[in-house]
C-alpha cells in the first residue's frame, strides 16, 4: 500500500526522517518496501519568464536569453534547448542551487558568453526520467516563486501489509501505529455522523450473509467536475487516477479511513437498491469496460432491473457518477470478506475496494466515513444531503473485551517486566483496561483491531511495542533423544558420501514429472503443465534426463546420483530411495593409463557391493531396462540395477552402455544398523591356486561359482576369476569357447597346509567342474 | 697352495668390482662347487704344521671374497634404488581418481543440521503429500486462506495436497508425540509457481518446533541467534521483525546481516511461539490434553534453503539448483 508522507503528518506530528520512519514502522512489523520521494525541493530553483531570446554569438546550438527570475532585474542565460518561445515560464536554477547528481549551478562563461543560472528540464530536476528540451510550466505560473510551490516534495512508501491488519490499510490506521509507537499525539479527521432510517424502498438486502449491513445517502444538485488540485495531486501521488470531484472523494475516504465507498448516479437507479445474489446467466458490464458473466454465488447490489455494482468490487459501467450527473447515492457498506474474495479471484478482479473488503473493514469506520465523504463532496461539488442515511441490516459488534494474566505474558515473552510496563503499550494501542484484579485485568478493543480476540494476541501487542531486543536470548533446553529420522538422516547422509567418495556428484531432480506410462501413480489435479503432472514413482527418469543434458553439454562421462522420496500408488505410498546412473568411462583420461573401458553393468555391481557389502544380485526383468539384477540386501529385495536397452540409450544420447541403480535407502540403513558378528583374522597363510579353464562361451560365471559352491570344501577360502578371454575369429581359441582364469584359495583355520593337502583339494575341485560342466583346463 | 689363495683372492675381488649379477658371482667363487670351496678341499693334502696358517689364510679369503660380494650387492641396490626415484617427471599431471560432490543444498541443509543437533534437537520427518487438515486447518488457517488456493497449492484427485510448507510436520510430531518436543525437520515444499530465475514450485525448507512447559520468546530468541552465529560467523547481527503467520504468535520475521551474505540486511526465516488454536486443534486431534495450551508453550521456526544457497554461493538463478549440469555440480 502507498501511503504519502506529507498526508500521515496531517494525523500524527512526525518530525523524524524518512529513513527514522522507515525503521519505526519496519520494527512495528510494518515492512518498508521502498520510499520515493518526488517533486522538486530545490530553494534556489524558481519560475522564470523569458523575455528574449537571441542566437549565441560562437555557438549555432546555443541561444542567449535575458529571462525574468521575479527580482525585477532581468538575467543573462545561454541556453541549448530549443523548444521555448519567449514568453513562456520555465525553471531556473539560480547560482548556488544544487541539481540531482550534485550538480551545482554557478556563475560562468559558455563560449565566452556569461550564464547567470540554468535553464532547467523536467530530468535535470529530478520530475522525469527523460525528458527533451526545457521544461514549459503553465502561463499561470507565477514568476520568481519557488519551484517546489509547482512542484511540491512528497515522499511515498509503499508498505507491505500483513493480512491480519487491515486497520493498516489507511493513512489514519498508519497514523494510529506511529502514534502508539512514539507516543505523539493523534489527530483524526472530525465527523459527525447523521442520523439513519430504515427504509427498504431504498436499501434492502437480501443476502445478509454476503451483505450484513448497507447504507446510502442521497446526495442532491451536485455540480459534477474536475477536482481541486490539491485533491488530484494526493491521489495521483498514490497512483489514483482522478476521475471527478465526487469519484475522487470517495477513493480519497477510502486512502484516508480505509473504508471502499462507492457512489451511484441516482437517475440510473430504478426503484431502490437491494444487495442479492446474482442471477442464473446474469451479466455486469464493469467500469472497467469489460462484461463479465456473474456466477450465482457472486453478491451484487442491483436496482429493480439490473446489478449496478460487483459489490466490494467495482461498479457498473453505466451507472457511475459523470459531468451530468445531478443527484448521486452515496454507498457505505459492510459486505462479508470471504464472498468479496470469491467474487474477485472468481472473476480475476483485484481494486483497492475489493482488497480491503476482503480483509475486512471496521465496522465502526462504515457510517463515519460515508460522512466524512458527504461533507468533503458537499465542500467540493456542493448539493445537499439528505439529513438521515438509510440503512439496511447490522453492523457485526464493535464491543468486545479480552483478558489478560500478567504472569501468563511474563512467562510466554520470557520478560521480566511490571504489570504497568505490560498495560502501557496496550494503552496506547488504544485499548482500554475496564478491570484489574488478581494478576489479571480485562480489555476492551477498539473496533478497527477485529484481530485481538484472545490473550496471546495482546502478549503479541505487548511485544510488539516493547521490541524483542529487550528480551534477552536463552539456549538451555534437555536434547531430545535421537530418533528414527535421525538414524535414516544419518544413513542417507552415509550413502551420499560414499558415492562422492566413488565418483558421483549428486543431483537433484523434480518431484513432478510427465505422467509415466501405465496408470499406477499418483497425479496432480492442478497441475502447472504436462510435464509436472504426476509425482515420481523413481529417480531414474530424472537422472537419465540430466545425464542426457550433461552429455548434450558435451559431457564424456556422467556419474550421477541421487536421494529422494518417491511416490507410489500403494499402501507404502512414500519412499526415500537412491539411485545412480553411469554412462562413459570407468576413469578420467589421463597421461598414464591410455586404455579405458566404457562403465557397464559390473562396475555398478561393484558400487552397490560398496554400499552395501553382502549384497546379492540375480537376474530379474525390469522394464526399464534391457539387462536387469535385483538387488538383494539380508533377504529383502531393495532395488535394481540395469544396463538400458542399447535403443533407450541412444534415446539419451548416449554412445556407451548407460547404467544405473535404484535401492531403498531403508534397506541400506537397515544394513547399516544392523549389529554383526566378528570373524578373527586369519592366523595361518592361504595358498592361492590359479586355474586356467576353457568352457562353452554362454556358460556363465556363476555356475562354476554354483558347483564350486555345493563342493563344499572345507579348505576352500575363496573363489575370484581374475581374467576372460575370448577370441571371435578362433585363431586362439575355437569362436565358441571362452579362457576363464579364476583362482582358489585354501586355508585351515588350524594349520599352515602342505603342497600335497592343496594340490588335493584343488584336483577335487576341478574334477567335479570337469563332470558338472564339462570344462576342459589348461595346465 | 698360499700363492694360490692370493691368486683366487686377486681374481674374486677383480670379478666381483664390477660383477652385474652379484649372486651368479657368489655362487662361482662360494657354492658348492665354487672355486673357494674346492680350493678349501686341498686343505686335506697340507702338511699338519702348516694346516693353522693355511687354514687361517683360506678363513681370511672367504671372509675378503663374501664382504666383498656384500658391498658390491649394496652398491648395486643403492644405484637401483636411485634409479627407481631418478626417472619420474614431477611436472606431470596427478592421476586423479573420480571425484564427486554432494548437492550445494544437501551441504547446507547438513550444515544446519549439524548446528541444531548441538543444541539438542532432532530429526523429523513427515510427508510430501498431506491433508488439508495437516498444512491447514491444524496450523488456524482460516477456511478461506487463499494459500489454500487451486492456484496457489497442488492437489491430488483425492483432495490431499502437496505440502506448500514444512510446518506440516509440527503437526505430524505432535501427533504421535508427547512433550517435550524438539525437532528440527528439513524437507520439500511445494506451491503452484511458475518456474522462472527465483522460483521452483518444488522448494527445500527446513522447520523447527520446541514445545515443553515454560518455553518462552527469550528461548526463540537465543536459539535462532545461535543458530545464525554458528551458521554465518560471530560478527552476525539478527533482527526479530514483527510479522504475522497463522500458526504463531507472536510470529516474527527474522532478517539476517552478515558479511557472508553481502552486508546486506537480508529476510531468512519466519519464527514464532506456537498459537494456542495449533495446541487446541492437537489435542482435539489427540484426545487429551498433553497440550493443553495452559500447560506447555513452544516456538516454531521455518527457513527456506535454495535461496540461502543461492545468496551465498553467489547462484544467480534458482533452476541451476535442479539442472544438475556437472560442471556446476563439481564445484561444491
Amino acid at each position: 500500500m502507498k501511503i504519502s508522507l506529507s498526508w500521515l503528518k496531517e494525523f500524527v506530528p512526525y518530525a523524524g526522517t524518512v529513513a527514522e520512519l522507515d525503521a519505526l514502522l519496519t520494527r512495528a512489523g510494518l515492512e518498508v518496501a521502498s520510499a520515493e520521494t518526488r517533486g522538486a525541493d530545490f530553494p534556489q530553483v524558481v519560475v522564470a519568464q523569458i523575455l528574449e531570446s537571441n542566437p549565441h554569438p560562437n555557438a549555432d546550438r546555443l541561444s542567449v536569453c535575458r529571462v525574468d527570475d521575479g527580482s525585477g532585474t532581468p538575467r543573462q542565460i545561454v541556453c541549448g534547448a530549443k523548444n521555448y518561445q519567449v514568453g513562456d515560464r520555465v525553471p531556473l536554477a539560480l547560482p548556488g542551487a544544487v541539481l540531482p547528481g550534485d550538480f551545482r549551478i554557478k556563475v560562468g562563461k559558455l563560449r565566452g558568453v556569461e550564464s547567470e543560472g540554468m535553464l532547467c528540464s523536467a530530468k535535470e530536476l529530478g520530475l522525469a526520467e527523460d525528458a527533451q528540451g526545457l521544461l514549459i510550466l503553465p502561463a499561470t505560473s507565477p514568476v520568481g516563486a519557488p519551484i517546489s510551490a509547482l512542484f511540491p516534495p512528497e515522499t511515498i512508501l509503499e508498505i507491505e501489509i500483513t493480512s491480519n491488519r487491515p486497520d493498516w490499510l489507511s493513512h489514519l490506521g498508519i497514523a494510529r501505529e506511529v502514534s502508539a509507537n512514539t507516543g505523539l499525539p493523534l489527530a483524526a479527521p472530525e465527523i459527525v455522523s447523521p442520523g439513519t432510517r430504515a427504509d427498504a424502498a431504498i436499501a434492502r438486502i437480501e443476502d445478509p450473509a454476503g451483505c450484513p449491513f448497507y447504507s446510502v445517502r442521497r446526495i442532491a444538485g451536485v455540480k459534477v467536475g474536475p477536482s481541486p488540485e490539491w485533491l488530484v495531486r494526493r491521489l495521483e501521488s498514490l497512483g489514483l487516477r482522478a476521475i471527478n470531484n465526487v469519484v475522487d472523494v470517495t477513493n480519497y475516504v477510502m486512502m484516508e479511513l480505509g473504508q471502499p465507498l462507492h457512489a451511484f448516479d441516482a437517475a440510473n437507479v430504478q426503484g431502490g437498491l437491494v444487495a442479492r445474489r446474482a442471477r442464473a446467466g446474469e451479466a455486469f458490464l464493469a467500469l472497467d469496460g469489460r462484461e463479465y458473466a456473474l456466477r450465482e454465488s457472486d453478491l451484487v447490489i442491483a436496482d429493480a432491473t439490473r446489478p449496478m455494482a460487483l459489490a466490494g468490487v467495482m461498479g457498473g459501467e453505466d451507472s457511475g457518477v459523470t459531468e451530468a450527473t445531478v443527484d448521486i447515492l452515496l454507498e457505505s457498506a459492510y459486505f462479508d470478506a470471504p464472498g468479496v474474495r470469491a467474487t474477485a479471484r472468481g472473476l480475476e478482479i483485484s481494486t483497492d475496494s475489493s482488497y480491503r473488503f476482503e480483509r475486512g473493514v471496521n465496522p465502526a469506520g462504515v457510517l463515519p466515513a460515508a460522512a466524512r465523504a458527504a461533507q468533503l463532496i458537499l465542500e467540493l461539488a456542493g448539493g445537499t444531503a439528505e439529513e438521515t442515511t438509510v440503512i439496511a441490516g447490522a453492523l457485526p459488534p464493535v464491543e468486545w473485551t479480552v483478558p489478560l494474566r500478567y504472569e501468563r505474558a511474563r512467562r510466554l515473552l520470557g520478560i521480566r517486566l511490571t504489570d504497568a510496563d505490560l498495560d502501557a503499550p496496550l494503552t496506547r494501542l488504544g485499548l482500554e483496561r475496564l478491570s484489574g484484579h488478581d494478576g489479571a485485568s480485562e480489555w476492551r478493543i477498539p473496533a478497527w483491531r477485529g484481530d485481538l480476540t484472545r490473550e496471546v494476541d495482546l502478549i503479541e501487542e505487548i511485544i510488539r511495542l516493547v521490541g524483542i531486543e529487550s528480551v534477552e536470548g536463552r539456549v538451555a533446553a534437555a536434547p531430545a533423544p535421537a530418533s528414527t529420522a535421525d538414524a535414516f538422516y544419518d544413513a542417507a547422509l552415509d550413502v551420499r558420501h560414499t558415492l562422492a567418495a566413488l565418483g558421483f556428484s549428486e543431483a537433484r531432480t523434480s518431484t513432478l514429472v510427465a505422467k509415466p506410462a501405465g496408470d499406477d501413480f499418483l497425479a496432480l489435479r492442478n497441475p502447472l503443465g504436462e510435464e509436472q503432472s504426476a509425482l515420481r514413482p523413481s529417480l531414474l527418469g530424472g537422472l537419465f534426463g540430466a545425464v542426457r543434458r550433461n552429455l548434450n553439454l558435451g559431457a564424456a562421462s556422467v556419474r550421477l546420483f541421487e536421494v529422494g522420496r518417491v511416490f507410489a500408488n500403494a499402501e507404502e505410498e512414500e519412499l526415500f530411495y537412491v539411485a545412480a546412473v553411469v554412462t562413459g568411462h570407468a576413469a578420467a583420461r589421463n597421461w598414464r593409463d591410455a586404455e579405458r573401458g566404457a562403465v557397464d553393468l559390473h562396475d555398478l555391481c561393484g558400487v552397490v557391493e560398496a554400499l552395501v557389502p553382502g549384497a546379492e544380485f540375480a537376474r530379474a526383468f525390469d522394464a526399464r531396462f534391457g539387462l536387469a539384477l535385483e538387488v538383494c540386501i539380508g533377504g529383502f529385495i531393495a532395488g535394481v540395477i540395469g544396463q538400458l536397452a542399447p535403443a533407450d540409450a541412444r534415446a539419451i544420447d548416449a554412445r556407451h552402455p548407460v547404467v544405473a541403480f535404484e535401492l531403498r535407502v531403508d534397506a541400506l540403513a537397515a544394513s547399516t544398523l544392523a549389529t554383526h558378528g566378528f570373524v578373527p583374522p586369519a592366523k595361518f597363510p592361504g595358498t592361492t591356486r590359479d586355474i586356467a579353464a576353457v568352457l562353452p562361451r554362454e556358460l556363465p560365471w556363476g555356475e562354476l561359482r554354483r558347483v564350486l559352491r555345493e563342493a563344499e570344501e572345507p579348505l576352500l577360502a575363496g573363489v575370484e576369476p581374475f581374467d576372460i578371454f575370448t577370441d571371435d575369429s578362433g585363431a586362439k581359441l575355437p569362436a565358441d569357447r571362452k579362457s576363464l582364469a579364476f583362482s582358489l584359495t585354501f586355508r585351515s583355520p588350524e594349520r599352515t597346509l602342505t603342497t600335497e593337502e592343496v594340490n588335493a583339494a584343488a584336483d577335487r575341485l576341478k574334477s567335479r567342474l570337469r563332470e558338472q560342466l564339462g570344462i576342459e583346463f589348461r595346465e | 697352495m698360499e700363492a694360490q689363495i692370493d691368486s683366487l683372492r686377486a681374481e674374486a675381488l677383480a670379478e666381483i668390482e664390477g660383477a652385474g649379477d652379484v649372486a651368479a658371482v657368489r655362487v662361482k667363487y662360494l657354492g658348492r662347487a665354487g672355486s673357494i670351496t674346492l680350493l678349501s678341499e686341498g686343505m686335506r693334502s697340507v702338511p699338519k704344521e702348516d694346516k693353522a696358517r693355511v687354514g687361517k689364510a683360506l678363513n681370511a679369503l672367504r671372509a675378503d671374497v663374501t664382504a666383498a660380494l656384500e658391498a658390491r650387492e649394496q652398491t648395486i641396490e643403492r644405484a637401483r634404488d636411485e634409479a627407481a626415484l631418478a626417472g619420474i617427471d614431477l611436472t606431470l599431471p596427478g592421476i586423479a581418481p573420480q571425484r564427486g560432490s554432494l548437492h550445494p543444498l544437501t551441504q547446507l541443509l547438513d550444515r544446519a543440521v549439524r548446528i541444531f543437533r548441538r543444541m539438542g534437537f532432532a530429526l523429523a520427518e513427515g510427508p510430501d503429500i498431506e491433508t488439508e487438515w495437516h498444512c491447514f486447518d491444524a496450523l488456524n488457517t482460516p477456511a478461506h486462506h487463499p494459500a489454500r488456493n487451486e492456484q496457489d497449492t497442488f492437489y491430488l484427485p483425492d483432495g490431499r495436497l502437496l505440502r506448500t510448507h514444512t510446518s506440516t510436520v509440527q503437526i505430524r510430531t505432535m501427533e504421535r508425540h508427547v512433550p517435550p518436543v524438539r525437532i528440527i525437520a528439513p524437507g520439500a515444499a511445494y506451491r503452484r509457481d511458475e518456474v522462472d530465475a527465483t522460483h521452483l514450485a518444488q522448494f527445500t525448507q527446513m522447520e523447527g518446533l520446541y514445545v515443553a512447559p515454560d518455553v518462552s520468546l527469550a528461548d526463540l530468541k537465543g536459539t535462532l541467534e545461535f543458530f545464525f552465529r554458528e551458521l554465518f560467523g560471530a560478527g552476525t547481527n539478527v533482527r526479530f521483525r514483527p510479522h504475522f503467520f497463522p500458526f504463531t504468535e507472536p510470529s516474527f520475521e527474522i532478517d539476517i546481516q552478515t558479511a557472508a551474505l553481502g552486508g546486506k540486511w537480508m529476510e531468512l526465516a519466519g519464527c514464532g511461539m506456537v498459537d494456542p488454536a495449533v495446541f487446541e486443534a492437537i489435542c482435539d486431534r489427540r484426545l487429551d490434553r498433553v497440550y493443553d495450551p495452559e500447560k506447555v508453550s513452544g516456538f516454531a521456526f521455518g527457513f527456506g534453503l535454495d535461496r540461502l544457497a543461492m545468496n551465498l554461493t553467489g547462484i544467480p538463478d534458482i533452476r541451476m539448483l535442479v539442472e544438475n549440469d556437472l560442471r556446476f555440480l563439481k564445484q561444491f
